[in-house]
């Protein structure tokens, strides 16, 4: 993963414009609490092979929750909206947001990749590549391959395909490797790794921060 | 640099986050302006030698903004800003300031792109790059920053006069053929969509907030 820290600190970045006039401390633990909880699946790790990245780091819930957000929120009886009113509503789809995006999104682009499509698909995919023009050849872009095997003709799509849950291990501090190694184990607990992870915590941090300074307009209004 | 396109997509998110009631397309354009101008120093880098990531990329020009943006805002009597655009005007001028610094020099200067910072004080090019990990093993490793000689030391790959950095607009080599790069690596992907995907959602939740 990128470390937890800069989930979250995208997390709230993305949460606190999208959250508007319902942006408040509890709002912001709630979304907190959304975007660190696929970490969980780090601990299932010991029970079941290469969980990590894969129970929570898929992105069906957000497909089937994204639905079933829609569905109930937009018929006249919600159930969503009968307890927790228009504020639950906005947590609810802030927080489908910010999980697709600040985890499983960076998640995605990160060392093996997530599950995308588990449990129906058990694959491991890597989102790694980059865009560029070039003066000599034109519009290049490396992160779907799409080519057509030389002896068989048939086609290939290499969009970062890994391993599946049987051979993709992602180190976490639970479980640092799969196979028990002797000697002192290593757990590491990243915060930052390169200077972009830093970068993100750093605008995460500036847009709270900021956040706190500026006067709030609905209030002024009413 | 990081491609202006991240920059650009970074603003969009720190527009998302901090406009508030002043976001529309206009303002939104304003902070985006904001986060892609700094990288205009590679054009200008043609004219005067080495001014990519320095001489638009200096903290000083944010800094004497937000100082002449405090004084007609909060000092004067009538602000000439406020008078003329309002509420949304100040709004506006603070958040693009903000963008400038956080998505046109910051993301910069965390990468080994690096950016003279306090120029033109000091040509030297700076480079926030390293890690921040607590293991079991070695406890905090932190290099980010490196404490030597009573001073607090970053990375850093020349000055002006012999770090040259790239750009295709100015490339180092003779090689005629030219690269605009506009995303590098998948994290940057996934920014980019991710900005794309916030502005129509942060439109329905505007509409729904008034």
């Amino acid at each position: 993963m990128p470390t937890s820290v800069v989930h979250a600190a995208v997390g709230f970045l993305l949460a606190i414009g999208l959250l508007g006039k319902y942006y408040d401390r509890r709002a912001l633990f709630v979304v907190l609490g959304i975007v660190l909880f696929p970490e969980l699946d780090a601990a299932l790790g010991l029970v079941m092979d290469g969980a990590h990245r894969t129970v929570f780091h898929t992105m069906v819930p957000s497909l089937v929750g994204g639905g079933l957000l829609y569905w109930d929120t937009t018929r006249t009886d919600s159930w969503l909206r009968g307890h927790w009113g228009e504020y639950g509503v906005r947590i609810a789809w802030v927080g489908l947001f910010v999980h697709t995006f600040a985890h499983l999104g960076f998640d995605w682009a990160h060392l093996s990749g997530i599950n995308v499509l588990w449990p129906f698909v058990d694959q491991f995919v890597t989102l790694d590549g980059e865009v560029y023009i070039s003066s000599t050849e034109g519009i290049v872009q490396t992160f779907v391959d799409i080519s057509s095997d030389p002896d068989t003709g048939r086609r290939q799509i290499d969009a970062g395909q890994g391993g599946t849950t049987r051979d993709i291990h992602v180190s976490t501090p639970v479980q640092p490797s799969k196979e028990p190694v002797t000697g002192p184990v290593d757990r590491r607990f990243p915060i930052a790794v390169g200077g972009w992870q830093l970068y993100l915590i750093g605008t995460g941090a500036f847009a709270l921060l900021a956040r706190t300074f500026q006067t709030n307009r609905y209030e002024e209004d009413e | 640099m990081p491609p202006t396109l991240i920059s650009i997509a970074v603003g969009v998110l720190v527009g998302i986050a901090l406009l508030g009631a002043a976001f529309d397309r206009r303002s939104l354009g304003v902070v985006v302006i904001a986060a892609g101008l700094p990288d205009v120093d590679a054009l200008l880098s043609l004219v005067i030698p080495g001014a990519t990531n320095a001489l638009l990329h200096s903290i000083l020009i944010p800094v004497i903004a937000a100082g002449l943006l405090y004084y007609d805002t909060e000092q004067r009597e009538e602000s000439w800003l406020n008078k003329r655009y309002g509420w949304y005007g100040v709004r506006v001028a603070w958040v693009a300031i903000g963008s400038y610094v956080v998505a046109g020099i910051g993301l910069d200067l965390f990468s080994t792109e690096s950016v003279a910072l306090l120029y033109p004080l000091s040509d030297r090019y700076y480079a926030i790059v390293g890690r921040f990990v607590l293991s079991t093993q070695e406890g905090i490793v932190q290099t980010y920053i490196q404490f030597g000689d009573g001073w607090l030391k970053v990375a850093s790959p020349g000055t002006t006069t012999t770090h040259h950095v790239d750009s295709w607009l100015h490339p180092a080599s003779e090689d005629p053929a030219r690269r605009l790069r506009l995303i590098e690596s998948g994290w940057q992907a996934v920014l980019v969509v991710t900005a794309i995907v916030a502005i129509p959602a942060k439109v329905l939740v505007e509409r729904g907030d008034r």
